[in-house]
């Protein structure tokens, strides 16, 4: 079990792995935000290692070691190997880099101004893409019109392991043993870009201490790695310093919009237009993509607009790549659409939750942005407004609320191996485990399904030879995923049981042995319909209240349920108060530590009124998602009590006020 | 230069580089790999350990500083770590495991310092550690009911 194992010091996380001649490596990387590279002298650069590691191909992929430019602050452009882990920061030294240095862009709005940061483009605009119906605003029927604009910076996913990686090729074969969501992807991104063909890659997932989105990406780093492992045919270490991750793991958020509201003297909102931008950073990664689509396909959330349209704009400036965190564009979509329908209700006089349970809606909808609304809105949001006596309560405290969709990335489905031995059940997952206590209710599910004791299960971790396919574990989808296909392969041993022995008791499946692979395939989203409400004393920060009422379809183990509300919660406080990453205008990043990215701490922790209900999906478990649901639904409710307030507007986030909960933003 | 240093009760005797972190020493030297890194710059308290019974963060500490004292790990075999550690599980006080280490050693370190360490006190002291998973609050319950057996303990056996 894990909790035993982690609470003894016994885990096994990437770097507690040790191999005999094993370098450890370390990264020369950029000072500048923008420079070019007249001269690299040592370590192994882009003159030996020229490569591009991108999923797709893309003219403005970035290279894994920089090719006679550099374009952000921590970018690699060489790398130096030791057995010793000090003496290969010493080594950084011996590298000689000549940098001729550029002007930088720091941000979307200096991207729209300043010329290129690349030669060969006439801006900084990477690609713009439109959704939604175009519409003029004479052909739609509406009596008022509200705009605004929204920012919400960017924040470093931060798990409290930072990236690492050991990459040991022996025998003809690299394996990988890597801090990870997604050991399939991971494998498929080093193929590619070293041009391995299958059976000459192994990637092993060991423990890993959080993830947040960002391990589910491909790295220059891991590729630097695998590739010294081939050429010295010695194991590779590379652990990232908490400096490093700030500077150059992939960050999250990142996206402004400005949009238009068309609506009816009574609250009907017709029409929604306008231009959402992504921060994407110096390059082009495949994860830009996820991150703008959800943030313009889910705008209209949980609301029957019929006319939407909104142009999506790929912004290039000199920092970190874009990455996914926690949520990956749909926290962006709801909090553009929350922050609207509350100006709109302001503008109109209306109560924040009328004009809400004016616009849900009562049945299906497709969005003309593209977003599946698969269960009405309505019948939700009145119950949870009821169930917290919403309109009593807001005449006592300043409430914020927030409807919203929770888009679980179920598809394409997800992989399992159950394998009976020696009295045991063990289960492994093709979607990674970064710390979300998995092995809870995979005892829970199957003690119940085999009648056996939990003890007796564990959950382990695969390598890509133990599942050749797999997915992964993001998008709140693991309940649905992984709880789905754990059923359905529990339901095949329990068939090879009655067909051997003609019926099922535990003592047969325990006293044989079994073995089964299963890959259930969904080829939808689920798409759950949450609430949340929040309220606040903006002179006192443990007076934040999050009430939350999500619908979680049947609930598979409480403890994964509040964990996830709980840890969710307090990042979602940190999102919308104190974390980002801050550059000035020369793009240096001037976030130096954890503690300056705004991570809340122990005594910032809010109190919760958290209501479940369980409507249960049509999944063979039942369930429904909940890993993202706090960070959509918290930040928007939480500006709304604050603008309460203050009477000044919350458009910008994080929402860091200085005059707000004393201690909290100094 | 050689380090005498008491870790868990067994004396260890090395040569060590003057530079080398109290965090280095315990991973890499003895192999203790249960006291992780999280930041390097003193902010998260994953490597938190116990020195002559005051918590400090191993990685700002040189190894050479802790030369002819005591260090006490997650990897002890206390009896009174013991019931922390099995409140933590109890409570589900972790989800990744990276910073639960840390957060054991210093609920270790407030609960041998604090007659009555109520929840202000607890989440004031638990501030120089970070997790990303939990949110704190099952954490603050492990650290409760860790409190409350110990104290219990003490109770029955006078």
């Amino acid at each position: 079990m894990y909790l035993n194992r982690f609470v003894n010091g016994e885990g096994k996380y990437v770097d507690d792995i040790k191999f005999d001649n094993m370098l450890y490596m370390s990264i020369v990387r950029s000072p500048y935000a923008h420079a070019k590279i007249k001269k690299v002298k040592g370590g192994l650069n882009s003159s030996e290692l020229k490569a591009y590691y991108t999923g797709m191909d893309h003219a403005m992929r970035e290279p894994v070691l920089a090719i006679d430019e550099v374009n952000y602050v921590g970018q690699c452009v060489a790398a130096v190997f030791s057995e010793n882990r000090y003496e290969s920061e010493d080594l950084l030294n011996s590298v000689e880099v000549d940098y001729e240095p550029l002007d930088a862009v720091s941000s979307i709005d200096d991207a729209l101004k300043k010329p290129a940061i690349h030669d060969g483009m006439k801006d900084n605009i990477l690609d713009t893409e439109d959704v939604g119906n175009k519409f003029n605003e004479k052909d739609i029927d509406y009596d008022i019109k509200v705009s605004d604009t929204l920012f919400m910076d960017r924040i470093s996913a931060n798990p409290i392991e930072t990236r690492g990686i050991i990459a040991d090729y022996k025998d003809n074969v690299l394996h990988i043993y890597a801090s990870s969501q997604s050991i399939h992807r991971l494998k498929g991104g080093i193929m590619k870009t070293l041009n391995l063909k299958d059976g000459e890659i192994v990637v092993h997932h060991v423990d890993t201490g959080g993830a947040f989105g960002l391990k589910a990406l491909i790295f220059p780093e891991y590729i630097i790695a695998a590739y010294a492992s081939m050429k010295y045919k010695k194991p590779v270490k590379w652990i990232e310093t908490r400096s490093e991750h700030l500077q150059a793991a992939h960050a999250g958020r990142g996206v402004k919009a400005d949009i238009t509201l068309y609506a009816k003297k009574d609250g009907k909102i017709n029409g929604l237009d306008g231009t959402v931008y992504l921060d994407t950073g110096a390059y082009f990664t495949d994860d830009d993509l996820v991150d703008l689509g959800n943030a313009m396909h889910e705008v209209t959330g949980p609301y029957f607009i019929e006319n939407a349209h909104l142009t999506g704009k790929y912004v290039l400036t000199n920092k970190a790549l874009n990455g996914y965190y926690r949520g990956a564009g749909k926290p962006e979509a709801s909090r553009i659409m929350e922050r609207m329908i509350d100006l709109l209700a302001d503008k109109l006089k209306m109560d924040i939750a009328d004009i809400r349970i004016k616009n849900a809606t009562e049945k299906p909808f497709k969005s003309p942005l593209g977003f599946d609304i698969n269960y009405p809105t309505k019948p939700l949001l009145e119950a949870a407004l009821k169930h917290f006596d919403y309109y009593n309560l807001s005449k006592k405290e300043k409430l914020g609320i927030s409807l919203f969709i929770l888009d679980e990335d179920t598809a394409p489905g997800e992989s399992c191996r159950i394998i009976v031995k020696n009295g045991k059940v063990t289960v492994y997952f093709g979607g990674d485990v970064s710390g979300q206590g998995h092995e809870l209710f995979v005892q829970e599910m199957l003690s119940e399904e085999f009648k056996i004791d939990k003890d007796l299960i564990s959950l382990d971790y695969d390598d890509t030879n133990t599942l050749k396919d797999g997915t992964g574990t993001w998008g709140s989808r693991s309940a649905i995923t992984h709880g789905s296909v754990l059923m359905k392969t529990a339901e095949i041993i329990k068939n090879d049981v009655i067909k051997k022995f003609g019926k099922y008791d535990k003592d047969l499946l325990l006293n044989n042995e079994f073995n089964e692979y299963y890959y259930y395939k969904i080829d939808y989203n689920a798409n759950s319909v949450n609430f949340n409400m929040v309220s606040c004393n903006v002179n006192d920060m443990n007076s934040i209240k999050i009430y939350t009422y999500y619908d979680l379809g049947k609930v598979l183990n409480l403890k994964n349920v509040l964990g996830s509300i709980h840890g969710g919660g307090l990042q979602a406080l940190g999102e919308a108060l104190s974390e980002t990453l801050r550059y000035d205008e020369d793009g240096q990043l001037i976030t130096n530590n954890i503690a300056d990215a705004g991570l809340l701490t122990a005594d910032k922790i809010p109190q919760y009124n958290i209501k479940i209900v369980e409507n249960n999906s049509e999944f063979p478990d039942k369930a429904k998602g909940i890993g993202e649901s706090t960070m959509i639904g918290i930040p928007s409710a939480l500006a709304r009590s604050i603008e309460l307030q203050t009477g000044k507007r919350v458009t910008k986030f994080p929402i860091d006020d200085l005059s707000l909960f004393n201690k909290c933003m100094e | 230069m050689m380090v005498n240093i008491k870790v868990n009760g067994r004396e260890y005797k090395k040569d060590i580089e003057p530079r080398m972190l109290l965090v280095s020493f315990l991973r890499d030297e003895l192999n203790l790999t249960g006291t992780h890194i999280g930041c390097d710059t003193s902010n998260c308290g994953a490597c938190t350990v116990l020195m002559d019974g005051k918590s400090v963060k191993s990685c700002t500490v040189l190894a050479a500083q802790a030369n002819n004292h005591e260090i006490t790990t997650i990897e002890s075999s206390d009896p009174k770590l013991d019931v922390i550690k099995q409140s933590f599980v109890e409570e589900n006080g972790l989800q990744c495991g990276f910073c639960t280490p840390g957060m054991i050693m210093q609920t270790f370190y407030i609960l041998e310092n604090s007659e009555d360490a109520d929840e202000e006190y607890i989440k004031k002291n638990l501030r120089g550690n970070l997790c990303r998973c939990t949110g704190y609050k099952s954490i603050i319950d492990s650290v409760k009911k860790a409190e409350e057996r110990v104290k219990g303990e003490i109770n029955v056996s006078k």
